[in-house]
């Protein structure tokens, strides 16, 4: 369990009318509510014969009692948001980390639809040279050592001591 | 049981098994060593490379990885104030003003022995009560499964970090996500919106890699990860402990080994907790409190043997019933399970000789964990200095091919990549991810038995459960008393916590 989470370095903070908590509470409320009813809908109806379900639970049961859960759960939520003191802790985040965050998600994200069609070894080789650089390593020949030579390392581990598949080049 | 145990020794002592756990604990030292990476994120990376492996090589392999990355964070603890896990929040207390004094050396083989120590009677201690337990366990059916399931998940709710409810509606989602698939007992689909990719479900692995590894890394380049240490941190060739000075911590030492493997075997509590407790025990028992804070060695002891003393002991909840009461036990659950070893009441009677062997495996691996930590103690301290905009990237690189492997399948990539803005709006928005991730694994079997429970009581569960299963009934009435005494205790350590630091 990591040590509990401390907004003491906000000792000013009183709880507001509509924090991020209440907020967050709404969100639940209507996402438990469109769970509930959407529920007979996106689950697969058990075979009924003469009149008897072959399975023993519902199948909707769980799931309905998860929404109400949500429901419920959001609702206390709610009315505890306004005495809660925590710090919504996307407003410590600059302009800079915004894009920095942003940034980094967007080449996980293209890393993970390039590997496939790129292969392995160049989609990481872009990786790691891009966004080393961009965190502001400037040594361009350990840059270009390290992308090279860890993604290869990696390939060859996984596929001939794991004997596991990775793609290794371009579909051409 | 005495049969599987006996057979479990014949099986531990591989070359293979030594030679993977040491590579683990060298690589868990080297992560825990550096601060922002924790021993969680490190098993879930390394995790995939289990999968390849013999169960009797990789499970010992990630036990290595977790040894070494609790006792590893002790380093920067010491050298540099920093905790490199939350397991060494308490080190920092007395650890950098021994390094101020001079005395790093000394401080760091306090920390090493008393790690070792810990881990080694706790791991004697759990081997011993498994059996038992396992015997216990083994009792168990589905009505009592379901109720020891339902009151696993709320324990490690209300354990958790920050607001009860939010840890509930954390908890339904875990379940919400665990729905997502194949229904455990009639395989019908259930929320796939047609998407051939989630059929079989949400995939474990990429999951865990996401909700953990993924966002420590994304705190770390908010600051663009350009920050790492500079200026010296060699430690100083002064003097070595003596052994007046070991023998003067050794009843601490005991006394935080106690406290941990208490500590360890309770689901949801884990190893900061036990560090502070170990720590606050000595201070309280000392005749001379007042030196802790200040360069004691015995306050690096009791932090660290404590820690390290809750290693073998949460592995009793996981294995007898199936429950991983941390996020760390969550992993090896996964590893477990792609192994083919199911925990839980079953698995001592089927498979009894290759869990013997790993927990045999898990105390040998102390031996190592002395070797290699006192040789390596100098090269985890410059560990510190490597730049963290190299390690990043190298991170995700590994993470992602760790999680491509497990089904050659890259929309588990795209799993990857949403748990980890999910588990990183999560911190940012004071939610914990542990009762999410419990959830998800603990859905289906809850889900299951609940459901045997129905067949079995034939349409009449209130009498089946009343007349047939009583321990089922008692466990549902302490259900919710357990977890009112567990919140009100639960926030007093909070408010002790907040003191403290």
């Amino acid at each position: 369990m990591d040590a509990p989470a401390n907004d003491s370095d906000h000792p000013n903070l009183s709880p507001r009318k509509l924090n991020f908590n209440a907020v967050a509470a709404l969100v639940f409320i209507v996402f438990g509510a469109v769970l509930f009813f959407i529920t007979p809908y996106q689950v697969e109806k058990p075979v009924v014969v003469f009149g008897q379900s072959l399975n023993a639970l519902d199948p909707t049961l769980f799931p309905r009692l998860v929404a109400l859960g949500i429901f419920g759960l959001g609702i206390w939520y709610f009315f505890k948001s306004f005495s809660l003191r925590e710090h919504n802790r996307f407003r410590d985040l600059d302009r800079a980390g915004y894009v920095n965050v942003g940034v980094s998600l967007a080449a996980f994200t293209l890393y993970a639809l390039l590997m496939e069609p790129l292969g392995f070894i160049l989609s990481s080789v872009l990786l790691i040279a891009g966004l080393s650089t961009f965190y502001g390593v400037r040594d361009r020949l350990l840059v270009a050592a390290v992308s090279i030579g860890i993604p290869v390392a990696i390939y060859f581990t996984f596929t001939r001591m794991l004997q596991v598949f990775l793609p290794a080049f371009p579909e051409l | 049981m005495w049969d599987s145990f006996l057979q479990g020794i014949d099986l531990a002592f591989r070359f293979d098994t030594f030679a993977m756990m040491a590579l683990g604990l060298v690589l868990g030292m080297f992560v825990g060593a550096l601060p922002g990476f924790t021993t969680v994120m490190a098993m879930a990376v390394l995790l995939p490379l289990s999968f390849f492996l013999d169960p009797l090589v990789g499970i010992p392999f990630l036990i290595g990885v977790y040894k070494g990355g609790i006792f590893g964070g002790s380093v920067p603890a010491i050298l540099v104030s920093i905790p490199g896990t939350g397991a060494s929040v308490a080190t920092t207390f007395d650890g950098p003003a021994l390094t101020r004094k001079g005395q790093s050396r000394k401080a760091m083989e306090t920390a090493l022995y008393a790690s070792a120590i810990g881990d080694f009677s706790s791991d004697i201690i759990t081997i011993l009560c498994i059996g038992p337990i396992a015997l216990i366990a083994m009792q168990i059916g589905p009505p009592e499964l379901a109720a020891v399931l339902f009151l696993s998940l709320l324990i490690i709710t209300v354990t958790g970090d920050g607001v009860f409810v939010k840890g509930l509606l954390m908890m339904m989602f875990g379940l919400l996500f665990s729905l997502i698939g194949q229904d455990p007992i009639g395989a019908l689909s259930r929320f796939t919106f047609d998407f051939f990719a989630i059929r079989s479900g949400i995939p474990l692995l990429p999951m865990l890699i996401g909700v953990f590894a993924l966002p420590e890394i994304l705190i770390a380049v908010e600051r663009k990860a350009a920050s790492y240490m500079r200026g010296s941190l060699k430690i100083e060739a002064g003097e070595r402990l003596t052994f007046a000075e070991f023998r003067r911590c050794l009843r601490t030492i005991c006394r935080s080994t106690a406290i941990g493997t208490v500590i360890g075997v309770m689901p949801g509590v884990g190893q900061v907790v036990a560090a502070f407790m170990g720590y606050a025990a000595a201070k309280n028992a000392s005749s001379h409190p007042e030196t802790f804070g200040k360069g004691e060695l015995e306050g690096v002891a009791a932090a660290e043997a404590a820690n390290n003393a809750v290693n073998g002991p949460t592995l009793v909840p996981l294995l007898t019933l199936g429950i991983p009461g941390d996020n760390i036990t969550a992993i090896l659950l996964g590893a477990f399970i792609a192994q083919g070893l199911r925990p839980g009441p079953q698995l001592f009677a089927e498979q009894g000789d290759i869990v013997f062997a790993i927990l045999i495996a898990m105390v040998l691996a102390n031996a190592l964990f002395l070797a290699l930590g006192y040789v390596l103690i100098p090269v985890f301290a410059r560990v510190v200095t490597i730049r963290k905009g190299l390690l990043l990237p190298l991170t995700i690189v590994f993470a992602f091919a760790g999680s491509y492997v497990y089904r050659s399948d890259p929309t588990d990539l795209l799993v990857l990549v949403f748990f980890g803005i999910f588990g990183y709006a999560a911190k940012k928005l004071s939610f914990d991810v542990a009762p999410m991730v419990m959830a998800f694994i603990l859905g289906p079997p809850l889900e299951y038995s609940f459901g045997q429970t129905i067949t079995l009581s034939q349409g009449n569960l209130a009498g089946y459960i009343t007349t047939e299963r009583p321990i089922t009934v008692v466990i549902l009435i302490l259900t919710p008393m357990i977890i009112y005494a567990l919140w009100r205790k639960s926030a007093r350590m909070r408010r002790e916590f907040a003191a403290a630091e």
